[in-house]
């Protein structure tokens, strides 16, 4: 066989290995454009029939979706904020230095990313029930959610700091500039894309999320997208075409977000898990 | 009060701020947290009790309920279960993966891309989408299975005792399985051209050269990837709260659901946190070998 032929051969293997192993989604989209009878045939239709547009707008107002989607939004938002302004200074001095103590913050950063949120969760709602941050239920679950993004995100934007030469620092301080201002001007906009993939990953986190807000936030119209689907999967479900719809409006921002960015976002957490 | 901020702007003293702050919010969110649930798993605390900072102590009675609860015994095994199955068929699935798509054919680098786009979306929306392929009357996989004729009946995958937990498995394995082979994918990637061309010359066979250098070059790789899958995998709680919520009857509980169903949905937080504490420290310890694979890892 020549080396071409062998080639095409790996790309059909390939290409079917891929459409196997991404048939989920593709089973969620086509199912939310079925109908309602459609969804139950057997044996099921693999391909659409005519597209039931229909069932995205009305999973749209019948599931309150705007107010979920918002209330996601707000809460990746918060999430992300609290984690980039109090991560990212971290992160750079934690890059910069290497010292015992150094070592020491850095091995306990590592040991909080692993902690699972359905075990701290316990502790954490305890607590805040006693302090009364139950009274603010979506920022008590944006300063849990916060703990949880946080290491990894000193993780990542650490790997980025490294990147940026220390010379460039100094050359900056012998021209006169403070340490806060070197870092404001210099450091922080060279590594600038790291913070900012970082920062998307921690988004999409935030978005997602969903132990945090299902223990913390009992008021639904404070609740985030990942509940609001919950609520549909009672026992005896039957209408998988809206629930479908409802995944699909979802995670879609999230699947555009990452087609974009694919080769930045795969770099990025693979530097946050083996650097 | 000026040579104070002087320091803040200039030297230590602002390196020592930005890295404080980062600590100090660990500290009170994830830190705290961890102390004081070890304080709860001593107490009994309910709805009532919630709100005080002091809770009635009952010492070792909510270890000693925990272990001797029935459910104890199947929380256990259906853990170990859902883990060691996880991380292995991830970790094969993964390197089988990673192996082929080092083939380095046109179009490798970028269909190997599409696999990820699993590992971005929410582990909720994972569940409920598997939740739908997997079910019993109108599943698609109950519908393939049986026209290729694996199975000549309907398994009722969910809401049956027996394949409750393989459910979640099923699903956790598609999810975690591009994880396995990105991280892989990067080692292999990591390996010098030069030590292979030179056992082509010497003769050895493709399993020969799998066998001599790519097993023994990827050891700390693999050492990280196993001991992060099974960090994921006792992080896993949406896909059991998408697809059968821990039941049916208990069949598909693991620990990290026990530990919030029991503080969440019975509201004794003192035995909750009796799961949280053990299974935290069975965290810690396999994040430790993590850590010291990683180590090992830079230093070659």
């Amino acid at each position: 066989m020549t080396r071409v032929n062998a080639n095409r051969v790996m790309l059909v293997i390939a290409i079917m290995l891929a459409a196997l192993y991404l048939f989920p989604l593709y089973w969620m989209y086509v199912t939310s454009l079925k109908t309602n009878s459609s969804i139950f045939a057997v044996p099921p239709e693999f391909l659409p029939g005519e597209p039931q547009w229909e069932n995205y707008a009305t999973i749209w107002d019948v599931a309150n979706i705007p107010r979920f989607i918002w209330n996601s939004l707000v809460i990746a938002t918060g999430v992300t904020v609290i984690t980039g302004i109090v991560g990212a200074g971290a992160a750079y001095v934690l890059a910069r230095y290497r010292n015992g103590w150094i070592d020491a913050a850095l091995f306990t950063v590592l040991m909080l990313q692993v902690l699972p949120p359905s075990l701290m969760v316990t502790p954490i709602f305890v607590g805040f029930a006693w302090i009364g941050l139950l009274d603010f239920p979506r920022f008590a679950a944006i300063l849990a959610i916060s703990a949880k993004t946080m290491p990894f995100f000193v993780i990542l934007c650490r790997a980025a700091f490294m990147t940026i030469p220390r010379e460039l620092e100094e050359a900056a301080l012998v021209d006169g500039n403070s340490r806060a201002g070197a870092f404001f001007m210099i450091v922080l906009p060279l590594a600038r894309n790291g913070i900012l993939i970082s920062a998307l990953l921690v988004f999409m986190q935030g978005f997602g999320e969903y132990v945090y807000s299902a223990s913390i936030i009992a008021d639904n119209r404070l609740q985030p997208a990942s509940i609001g689907m919950t609520n549909f999967l009672q026992p005896n479900v039957v209408n998988w075409n809206a629930i479908m719809a409802f995944a699909a409006t979802y995670v879609t921002p999230i699947l555009a977000a990452f087609v974009l960015l694919q080769r930045q976002i795969v770099n990025g957490l693979t530097a946050g898990a083996l650097k | 009060m000026g040579r104070w901020v002087q320091g803040l702007r200039d030297g230590i003293g602002f390196d020592t701020m930005l890295v404080l702050f980062a600590l100090l919010y660990l500290f009170f969110f994830a830190g705290l947290p961890l102390i004081y649930n070890i304080v709860i798993s001593f107490q009994s605390v309910d709805v009532f009790s919630l709100g005080s900072l002091v809770h009635p102590v009952v010492g070792i009675d909510n270890y000693t309920a925990i272990f001797a609860d029935p459910l104890a015994q199947r929380v256990l095994i259906n853990t170990l279960i859902f883990t060691i199955g996880s991380v292995t068929i991830q970790f094969t699935f993964g390197f089988a993966l990673a192996l082929f798509f080092h083939q380095r054919f046109p179009g490798a680098t970028w269909i190997r891309g599409l696999f990820l786009a699993a590992w971005v979306m929410p582990g909720l929306v994972v569940g409920v989408l598997w939740n739908w392929l997997l079910s019993g009357d109108f599943g698609v996989i109950n519908h393939v299975l049986e026209s290729v004729g694996l199975i000549d009946e309907p398994v009722f995958w969910r809401s049956d005792v027996d394949t409750s937990l393989y459910s979640v498995l099923i699903a956790n394995i598609w999810y975690g399985t591009p994880f396995n082979m990105i991280l892989l994918a990067v080692g292999l990637a990591a390996i010098p051209d030069d030590l292979y061309e030179a056992a082509e010359l010497d003769g050895a066979t493709a399993f020969q050269r799998f066998w001599t250098i790519t097993l023994p070059m990827m050891r700390p790789t693999i050492g990280a990837v196993l001991a992060l899958g099974t960090i994921f995998t006792l992080q896993q709680f949406d896909l059991f709260a998408a697809i059968t919520q821990g039941g049916p009857a208990g069949s598909s509980t693991v620990a990290q659901y026990w530990s919030w169903e029991l503080s969440f949905r019975e509201f004794d937080f003192g035995r909750g946190a009796v799961i949280s504490v053990l299974m935290i420290v069975v965290v810690l310890f396999v994040s430790l070998i993590y850590v010291r694979s990683t180590k090992a890892e830079t230093q070659l």
